[in-house]
């Protein structure tokens, strides 16, 4: 190998500011691809700058790294995702695939980065159920003024089918000043997530079938 | 503003010269003083140096107090294993600090204290936040982290006492090619330790960088602690790569192996460098430009490239030295 092919090579080799590897999950996407195939339904309707997404997580299906990553895909732009341990082999790895520690200051650290983060609801084992979300994480969003939505994910243990639907920015109902501003707007993401997931919105297999009509249309 | 008088503490380190020689160009200052232990790395057109045993307290006070300084631009701390083992950068640091700063303090004409930090301060405990900002708890859990916390919680009890602004530059490590650091040293052996289960990702600052900052949180009057690295960040694998070396993987108990083993060959590996190497040490570098008004230049791996291209030795032939003068 040349020096001048060695130096093309190398000068990829970096992370970025929060430990994020791109070309590690470059070469980790096709994998990822053959596990999950994860359907968009509508425009995807989020800010260029950073905004928060509370997601609803189904027990051991790795909901935020696969959403992340499939969003940081139609979106070509990374993708952050909350939730990863601090405890090697697994902490690094996911910091390497994107991962922030579940910490208030870090997401808020994030934000402030102009960086769109994807934070899960308490996993639950039914993918229709929806979990407690951090009020914490939340309260992080609204002081860095970063708009929160949510994406109800529609998932199954059987299918590799992920249908998506991001809603628009929560409003809070009314103004607070002190911490019931985030717990408000923390319930109202899990009711409004649980609203998407019982609502008229079609299944993860009618996205699947609009995705393959899609290509076969093309 | 015009007029001031600074005073750099460790001028003679390469981080306090190159400050002193951005501060001889800066228009607001009018008299520059400086005192280390070591005479300055460059040369210094208008700055007063003196040279001063870092145990001889009453001369170092009686030097600060004949100068009544407007700013004091304290740089001198001593990294672990860069000049000066462990016990002795303690030592240095803590002697220097307790001198210049308790002599700060009783200079009347004292307005503002600017002390040299370090990224180290926040700690790198298990679960702290991976990139802390200035807001984050200090919790250091190296040497050098405490050291840096004894120097700002020093110069913020003078700050308190005296009523003065006291700013603090947290730098993540200083890398440049006379700038003494282990991080560096290591970096650049021909095969380097690192973390196979973490190899977590660092930043770094280029020494110019660094002085560029801790001159611009005297001009602004920088009033609180902010953060500095380069943009960017890299592991240690991935540094080791960019420099040809080759990577030794390591998973645990034969780092006490590997660190002996270094020092043998020269570069003794502190233990805020392994905290590095294990660890990680990233910063959030986000209020840099609001506070001071200025941000680094050469990123991350900028740095760690030019650091595997500053040459180990440089060869001055007649020819040479000939050049230099003709041009001077």
């Amino acid at each position: 190998m040349t020096v001048s092919a060695h130096q093309g090579r190398v000068s990829e080799l970096a992370v970025d500011e929060w430990g994020r590897d791109a070309r590690l999950i470059d070469l980790l996407s096709p994998i990822a691809r053959m596990r999950w195939d994860v359907i968009f339904a509508d425009e995807i309707r989020l800010p260029t700058g950073p905004a928060l997404v509370v997601v609803n997580t189904r027990r051991f299906a790795l909901t935020p790294i696969a959403v992340a990553w499939a969003l940081g895909d139609e979106l070509e732009r990374p993708v952050r995702f909350v939730g990863r341990p601090d405890i090697v082999p697994f902490g690094p790895l996911l910091r390497r695939a994107g991962g922030l520690l579940d910490r208030a200051d870090e997401v808020a650290g994030a934000l402030r980065d102009g960086a769109l983060v994807l934070v899960g609801a308490g996993p639950r084992l039914g993918a229709e159920h929806v979990g407690a979300i951090e009020p914490d994480v939340i309260g992080a969003a609204l002081r860095e003024g970063a708009p929160i939505h949510v994406a109800a994910v529609r998932s199954s243990a059987t299918s590799r089918h992920i249908g998506v639907e991001i809603d628009h920015p929560l409003r809070p109902r009314r103004r607070r000043r002190g911490p019931l501003a985030e717990v408000e707007l923390a319930d109202a993401a899990q009711t409004r997530l649980r609203d998407l997931l019982r609502g008229t919105s079609g299944g993860v297999a009618d996205l699947a079938a609009a995705r393959a009509a899609m290509r076969g249309s093309a | 503003m015009s007029g001031r008088r600074v005073l750099v503490s460790g001028m003679g380190s390469e981080l306090g010269s190159l400050v002193a020689s951005l501060l001889e160009a800066e228009p607001w200052v009018g008299a520059l003083q400086g005192i280390d232990v070591d005479p300055p790395r460059r040369r210094l057109r208008t700055a007063a140096f003196h040279r001063v045993d870092p145990s001889d307290r009453e001369r170092a006070v009686e030097l600060v107090t004949r100068f009544d300084p407007h700013v004091v631009v304290h740089v001198a701390v001593w990294e672990p294993d860069a000049r000066v083992n462990t016990a002795t950068a303690q030592r240095l640091t803590n002697d220097f600090a307790t001198s210049i700063l308790g002599g700060a303090a009783e200079c009347p004409a004292l307005e503002q204290i600017v002390v040299r930090s370090a990224a180290e301060i926040y700690g790198r405990a298990r679960n702290a936040p991976s990139r802390p900002d200035e807001a984050a708890p200090v919790a250091p859990t190296s040497e050098f982290g405490r050291m840096a916390a004894l120097i700002e919680a020093k110069a913020d009890d003078v700050g308190r006492r005296t009523g003065v602004a006291v700013g603090a530059v947290r730098l993540a490590p200083v890398l440049g090619p006379h700038v003494p650091s282990p991080l560096g040293r290591l970096l650049r052996m021909p095969a380097v330790p690192f973390s196979l289960l973490a190899d977590p990702p660092f930043a770094v600052t280029r020494d110019l960088d660094a002085a560029t900052a801790l001159v611009a949180a005297a001009r602004v009057g920088l009033a609180e602690p902010v953060n500095v690295a380069a943009p960017g960040a890299i592991t240690a694998w991935q540094a080791i790569r960019r420099g040809r070396r080759l990577a030794l993987p390591m998973v645990g108990p034969e780092w006490q192996l590997a660190r002996r083993i270094s020092h043998l060959f020269g570069a003794p590996v502190p233990e805020h460098v392994v905290e590095t190497l294990h660890r990680g040490r990233l910063i959030d570098r986000g209020r840099a430009q609001q506070l001071l008004g200025v941000t680094p230049q050469s990123s991350t791996s900028e740095v760690i490239d030019s650091l595997y291209a500053w040459p180990s030795v440089v060869h001055v032939t007649r020819a040479s030295l000939q050049q230099r003068s003709g041009a001077a």
